[in-house]
């Protein structure tokens, strides 16, 4: 029975995948020589697929009445149940996807995927469409033969089956990760028009697992032991050096995301999960938890994400994500239907705790107004935020700015620019700004642009 | 560049002064706070910073606890590198036992909400009962995984391991050099080992500079950690390599990179000869010597306390800067007029705008 429904899940990843990729050929991309996305936007009209513009068309009938026929849905039979024993979006969805820049890695297994944030809703990604970032590739792990050690400077070295940690108290939480490279691209400039591509190395999820203060105080740690290595079990041997105050702080070890076992991509069978921090320390296929009496000055917290400023120093061990916003809708993926009325929505998140405040401005900067939470205001968690807005029509420069509760006030982006350069590649937490054109009675198509100061 | 002691001497310069703090629309605004400055800072910080409902980072409270001129952008961030601030993540010298100073960072004294938490989860946690999960496993059983080295070199192999430079670049031939190039240069996009290339940027709108060993590694010791560990990329931790084969790897790195073993009576560098014979004590000596390493300091973020301005504000928050919103970048276009996406870096004219090949 459980190898029927591997097969039926497999065939059914497999459609799911041809669809994508039947379509992704329709749109007429040209793939050869890596070079992606020349041309493809002008095959954007009508409902060809368009690799750079990844909001699904719901708009397809010119004529309403047309739909208020009873149709197919209405007149047949619709299919029954365990169809797809795992259940899968309607393919009229299938335009929401991870997307890749071929040309930012030069392999698909030491490689980032964003997460489609302009088409979310709410404050949770579904597994399926969780941002991914491999170092060596996704191995797939047999749980069962999989263990967690916590060795080194502790009382009493341990070693844990995928049972013994679901044995400890549970916990679950809804935490934002985020790549610290997230927007990394628009640096020097602005290059790329989508939330997703300017946002979208980061998702929002509920984790469960066990506290791993609990796990440690289990091994007992001894009083020279003040940082822990968590490392990988995948090629990469993905390692961190955690102090010992954001171990104990609400770290966990999780076993699911949003309800069901974590995805391979996301480090099954567990991972560490550190709140707020950068996702490069939520170490995935977490197999051994080292206590130590010093950093281990590993290769990804010292030659990679670390940042590099102006004066050629660099700043190394920059573990929270600072807080950040973006407007979601409207965002460069839409299109304005005309002057009238329009909620401005967005989500908005800060490493450091809560968010406080999102303001948004229409004119670049000058005004703001506070928006609403339409989400759970959650610690380290994203938060959805709306706020009425009459379009005249006219050009406007739409950002937003979140407060958290540190009192922390988000920066404009040339304010960023001056203090930090353009070759820190991570953490470039400023603002954004669309620019919606003018609507000059239809004429510039209600585009919205990502422009930057 | 940034050493601590060079800090310290320039914030014992800075006057101090005492700061009055109520926070505005908090509870306890009526409360006022005076800020006890004995040394450079309010040395009451979490007594101000309580009172302000936990708003570490609200600028007022910054400036309350660390005076005016200590806030701002990278002049602040010299105040930021003592230990002694409440806001700093840099750790006192006294306490590294490693062989390069302020090798440490910490989660600042600020953070208080951080320090409760772990407080209770932890220091003050006398009710603690083990569960009793887990099955005990002695450390020796540990050895085929165990295989990490940290920044003081702890973990390294024993000296008597090792091979010859010249034999180390015939390792590095047959496994490396079809990613990174003969001489490191990187190649088909995956990171260049050896371009000695400046770091300090000029001007934004130059390519970025590309990060290597050579220019952006602080530890020696850990370029073996993680070849060993990770590396051959497609095979980790390659038998067929082996400890010896590894640190052969890491003999021609060091050397293609011209990092010296030492330096002789009139301070000339002493370079890696082809028939040297490269081990852990070599490697060790060469930890003190990487090119960067001087120019690491701890997280100094955020370096930016803006006021949460509602109406008119300044020309500094608005549009470019300088109260200009029409004085905006947008993406390059085709002839056509379509957007085009980084077309330069796709066909390699210059390197990535992330700032290296590759990720």
């Amino acid at each position: 029975m459980t190898d029927r429904i591997v097969e039926k899940v497999a065939t059914q990843t497999d459609e799911s995948r041809n669809q994508g990729r039947r379509a992704f050929l329709k749109g007429g991309a040209a793939v050869a020589g890596g070079v992606l996305f020349t041309k493809a936007a002008s095959a954007a009209e009508g409902k060809t697929y368009n690799p750079t513009k990844a909001v699904a068309p719901y708009a397809g009938k010119e004529e309403l009445t047309d739909v208020l026929q009873d149709g197919a849905a209405r007149k047949s039979l619709g299919f029954g149940v365990r169809k797809y024993p795992y259940g899968m979006p309607s393919p009229y969805e299938k335009e929401v996807q991870r997307r890749t820049l071929e040309w930012l890695t030069p392999d698909a297994m030491a490689s980032i995927t964003m997460s489609p944030l302009q088409s979310l809703h709410g404050i949770i990604t579904p597994n399926g469409l969780h941002f991914e970032r491999f170092h060596g590739g996704v191995p797939t792990i047999n749980p069962e033969e999989h263990r967690l050690v916590i060795h080194g400077l502790v009382e009493r070295p341990l070693i844990f089956t995928m049972d013994d940690l679901k044995r400890f108290p549970s916990v679950s939480r809804i935490h934002f990760v985020e790549c610290p490279a997230n927007g990394a691209m628009e640096w020097k400039g602005v290059q790329l028009n989508s939330v997703q591509w300017t946002h979208g190395m980061m998702s929002c999820a509920e984790y469960t697992g066990v506290r791993l203060s609990d796990l440690l105080k289990e091994a007992g740690i001894k009083p020279e032991g003040k940082w822990i290595l968590p490392e990988g079990a995948d090629a990469s041997g993905m390692s961190r050096s955690l102090p010992i105050d954001i171990a104990m702080d609400d770290c966990f070890v999780a076993y699911a995301q949003n309800g069901e076992a974590l995805r391979r991509e996301q480090g099954y069978p567990i991972r560490l999960v550190v709140p707020g921090c950068e996702a490069n320390m939520w170490v995935k296929y977490l197999r051994r938890l080292y206590v130590h009496d010093v950093p281990m000055q590993h290769r990804e917290e010292t030659s990679k994400y670390t940042e590099l400023m102006p004066d050629g120093t660099a700043q190394r061990f920059s573990w929270y994500m600072e807080a950040n916003s973006v407007i979601t809708y409207p965002s460069p993926d839409f299109k304005m239907q005309g002057p009238g009325k329009y909620y401005i929505r967005g989500l908005a998140w800060s490493g450091r705790g809560k968010v406080a405040h999102v303001d948004v401005s229409v004119d670049g900067g000058k005004n703001w107004k506070e928006a609403h939470f339409t989400s759970p205001v959650l610690d380290k968690a994203w938060t959805r935020f709306e706020l009425e807005w009459e379009w005249d029509g006219k050009e406007a420069f739409l950002m937003s700015r979140v407060t958290d509760e540190t009192g922390y006030v988000q920066p404009p982006m040339p304010q960023m620019r001056k203090l930090e350069g353009t070759n820190n590649v991570y953490h470039r937490t400023a603002m954004v700004t669309w620019r919606v054109h003018d609507w000059d009675g239809g004429k510039n198509g209600g585009m919205i642009e990502n422009v930057q100061y | 560049m940034f050493s601590t002691k060079q800090t310290i001497i320039a914030a014992a310069l800075a006057l101090s002064s005492a700061t009055v703090f109520a926070m505005s629309g908090s509870p306890d605004s009526n409360k006022e706070v005076v800020a006890k400055k004995d040394g450079l800072y309010a040395s009451n910080y979490v007594e101000i910073i309580k009172n302000a409902d936990g708003k570490y980072l609200d600028a007022k409270v910054i400036e309350a606890i660390l005076g005016k001129d200590a806030t701002h952008g990278r002049a602040g961030l010299k105040g930021k590198l003592d230990p002694a601030n409440p806001y700093s993540f840099e750790v006192d010298d006294s306490i590294d036992g490693g062989n390069h100073g302020n090798s440490q960072c910490k989660v600042p004294a600020a953070f208080v909400e951080v320090h409760d938490s772990v407080n209770k989860n932890y220091y003050s946690d006398a009710d603690f009962v083990a569960n009793g999960f887990g099955t005990p496993i002695a450390e020796s059983a540990l050895e085929k995984w165990n295989i990490t080295v940290d920044g003081d070199g702890k973990g390294l192999p024993d000296p008597s391991v090792g091979m010859t430079v010249e034999e180390g670049a015939k390792v590095y031939v047959q496994f490396c050099a079809m990613c990174h190039g003969e001489f490191g240069e990187g190649a088909k996009g995956y990171l260049p080992l050896a371009v000695d290339q400046n770091l300090v940027a000029s001007d934004f709108r130059d390519p970025a500079p590309m990060k290597t060993v050579g220019n952006y590694w602080p530890y020696a010791v850990t370029f073996f950690d993680y070849i060993r560990r990770t590396m051959p990329y497609w095979t980790p931790n390659a038998p067929f390599i082996g400890d010896k084969g590894y640190m052969g790897i890491t003999a021609y790195i060091m050397q293609s990179n011209y990092i010296p073993v030492g330096f002789d009576e009139d301070g000339e560098p002493i370079e890696l000869d082809y028939d040297t014979f490269y081990n852990s004590e070599l490697l060790m000596k060469q930890n003190r010597y990487m090119k960067n390493q001087g120019n690491f300091f701890c997280d100094h973020r955020p370096v930016v306390h803006n006021e949460r301005c509602m109406n008119n504000c300044p020309d500094s928050q608005v549009g470019n800067g300088k109260g200009d919103v029409h004085d905006y970048v947008q993406a390059r276009k085709l002839p056509d007029g379509t957007l085009q996406y980084n077309v330069p870096q796709r066909l390699h004219e210059d390197p990535p705008g992330v700032g290296h090949a590759g990720m």
